[in-house]
């Protein structure tokens, strides 16, 4: 049974809003006492959006498999194998004319849910574990992605009005965000495949012996995942206006390190409402925190930032792991 | 009856040694497709076995190191900024003293305390290792970024005078370091019990802790022979090359899970893991990547390569993995 749906309503409220609410007062607190706005202005607020939506869309594609067992390192290869040939093939046809955003976003997402197909597919048929067919896929993604694009940058065929006035508007990504989390809510919470999905979550050989079909469902899987991430490599192309098609030896696994701590918390939140609101909330609570590393940046560079974050992570994960060790000191045994 | 049972059982130690040997025999013949290569395309072969050899006894090592690690189940992803930390710190103390010494001294305990730092969070605090050894890359790699930028850029690095390696970098002393830790390596995994717990431990983790098996205690003497394994590494990377970028050694962390795969040992760990699984695949991976960059040999070519190489990979480990399948999918 769900944890959740035993809490009282105003438990729910707050365990929901907690992270969020104290992110968002601790980083305006800062901001504050440097003298600095988070969100400055309109083009700030733009990328602050289109940043929620990238996290929150690798982060569901990241959770998605991980929380089944399955770790996929193939996702940011999915994503920029996918950009770079829904950009090229836009480009060829539109010549970086009006609707090329539309047409980009939905060839992105029609081959990212190909390419993630295909890694589904390669793993259901090798029957070798998901970590290793990952490491494989990503290997040949980036392959043929370097072979594509030569190894340099894809800048003209992703630097046009089309481009520009979807990253300039921040009620796209918005509708990206809605659109999306309408979809994997209706989708996990609401339709066989989701109950199916769950059941082999919770206990993979009982789901099985019970009749759960796991060979398609986990190809679906690695579909919506491939799906999302070609939303991810669409929104990152929106946002660089550019894609780099040089990574080679697992150079683009970085794209999905940035979905760990968000994942984590997103679990967290989810104990008190739904898990992929709590992504939404969670990658919200990113989008604040890069938005202050933005507005520090003169103080807090690069790397500065990285420790941050691996810092934050660690110490979440250090919460999460010694929670009931709290409880058990906040609640003494009764005789 | 007990004829065709005997008939079946051989013929499954037959296959199993079919198996086990793959990955040696791999190695074979990617050495004898490489001399070919060379010497076809008229290369000097001393040359090119020279590179892949400088290329693989730092894979190798790192990946023998590594092995304890992976035979407990774990997974460490942070080894190559290890690497790239424990070498950019050795040059930094060797600048400031001058030292042979202590560049050795800083090297291999920055190494091994990274190294216990992931096992600490992780046996201690109850942190999944993945994340943390994710976390420990991101901390690593930026505040080597920061070493390097500050003290030298992030084109030229910092930097040793080569004199100062110069002698170390001879084949039979690289040839030397790598022998001595194999063999330290394999009496400890093969012939104490420290060896026999961890695949137990790997194998069954549940069982082995009812037995009274301590994960913690073998959890950190996996960590700290991966971080000794760092260290020689971070010395060996400097031996070839005196000076350190942001890009050193920024594939190994990812290259030691290839190469111990590609060697013919599970990632999950347990009673089927092998020493010498880092060493036969570290060198293979590294000879397929040089014959492909041979034969390929275009600015593309490096994709293409890195494809033909990933499928060679999924080949092997396929076949090395046949004798395991189960109904369900792994996971």
């Amino acid at each position: 049974m769900n944890q959740s749906k035993t809490m009282s309503f105003s438990k729910r409220l707050i365990g929901t809003l907690a992270i969020p609410a104290l992110a968002a007062i601790v980083l305006l607190l800062l901001c504050a006492v440097g003298g600095k706005a988070m969100i400055g202005n309109r083009t700030s607020f733009n990328f602050f959006v289109l940043y929620t939506a990238i996290v929150m869309l690798t982060t569901m594609a990241l959770s998605i498999n991980l929380n089944s067992g399955r770790f996929d390192f193939s996702l940011g290869a999915i994503a920029v194998l996918a950009s770079v040939m829904s950009s090229r093939l836009t480009f060829a046809v539109l010549g970086g004319g009006a609707g090329s955003a539309v047409m980009m976003l939905a060839l992105n997402i029609l081959f990212g849910a190909l390419l993630g197909l295909c890694s589904g597919g390669l793993y259901v048929l090798l029957r070798i574990p998901p970590i290793i067919t990952s490491l494989g896929v990503t290997l040949i993604y980036e392959g043929i992605t370097f072979t594509v694009t030569e190894g340099k940058y894809v800048m003209d065929e992703v630097r046009n009005a089309s481009m520009s006035a979807f990253s300039g508007n921040w009620y796209w990504p918005l509708l990206v965000i809605v659109a999306v989390l309408a979809l994997i809510v209706f989708l996990f919470d609401h339709t066989k495949f989701g109950y199916d999905y769950n059941a082999l979550k919770n206990g993979q050989k009982v789901a099985v012996n019970t009749g759960v079909r796991e060979v398609p469902n986990a190809l679906i899987c690695y579909g919506i995942c491939g799906a999302l991430m070609g939303v991810v490599g669409f929104l990152n192309a929106a946002r660089s206006t550019s894609i780099n098609g040089g990574s080679l030896n697992f150079g683009s696994i970085s794209i999905m390190f940035t979905a760990f701590l968000p994942m984590f918390i997103g679990g967290y939140i989810g104990r008190y409402s739904n898990e992929k609101l709590g992504y939404l909330l969670a990658a919200v609570c990113m989008s604040m925190l890069n938005s202050t590393f933005a507005a520090f940046s003169n103080e807090i560079n690069a790397s500065t930032q990285s420790i941050i974050n691996a810092v934050l992570l660690v110490v979440f994960l250090i919460y999460l792991s010694n929670e009931y060790k709290l409880h058990a000191l906040r609640k003494p045994i009764r005789k | 009856m007990e004829n065709q049972k005997n008939e079946l059982l051989a013929r499954y130690k037959c296959r199993q040694m079919i198996l086990t040997l793959l990955p040696l025999a791999a190695l074979i013949v990617l050495f004898a497709v490489l001399c070919i290569t060379v010497q076809s395309k008229g290369y000097r072969l001393d040359m090119y076995l020279k590179i892949i050899f400088n290329e693989s006894v730092v894979l190798a090592v790192v990946a023998t190191g590594a092995t304890f690690i992976y035979t407990l189940g774990s997974f460490d992803i942070s080894l190559g900024a290890s690497t790239l930390f424990s070498a950019a710190c050795g040059v930094m103390a060797y600048n400031a003293t001058g030292s042979m010494a202590v560049m050795l001294l800083v090297l291999f305990a920055v190494a091994v305390g990274c190294s216990l730092a992931s096992s600490v969070l992780a046996s201690v605090f109850g942190v999944p290792v993945f994340v943390t050894t994710v976390a420990m890359m991101s901390v690593l790699s930026a505040v080597s970024a920061q070493i390097i930028t500050t003290n030298g850029g992030a084109l030229g690095g910092i930097s040793i005078p080569s004199e100062v390696v110069k002698p170390f970098d001879v084949i039979w002393f690289k040839v030397l370091v790598l022998a001595v830790f194999v063999a330290v390596c394999i009496f400890l995994f093969d012939f104490t019990r420290v060896g026999r717990r961890q695949k137990f431990l790997g194998g069954n983790p549940v069982c082995a802790k009812l037995t009274g098996i301590n994960l913690n205690k073998y959890a950190i003497i996996a960590f700290v022979m991966a971080g000794i394994g760092v260290g020689i590494g971070a010395f060996l990377t400097l031996v070839y090359t005196p000076s350190v970028t942001t890009g050193t050694a920024s594939s190994i962390g990812m290259n030691i899970i290839v190469a111990i795969v590609f060697g013919g040992m599970p990632i999950s760990g347990g009673p089927r893991s092998r020493i010498y699984a880092a060493l036969v695949g570290g060198f293979s991976y590294i000879m397929l990547n040089n014959i492909l960059k041979i034969l390929i040999d275009t600015n593309a070519g490096y994709g293409i390569s890195q494809v033909v190489s990933a499928v060679f990979f999924l080949a092997v480990v396929y076949l090395t993995g046949l004798n395991y399948r189960s109904q369900l999918l792994p996971r």
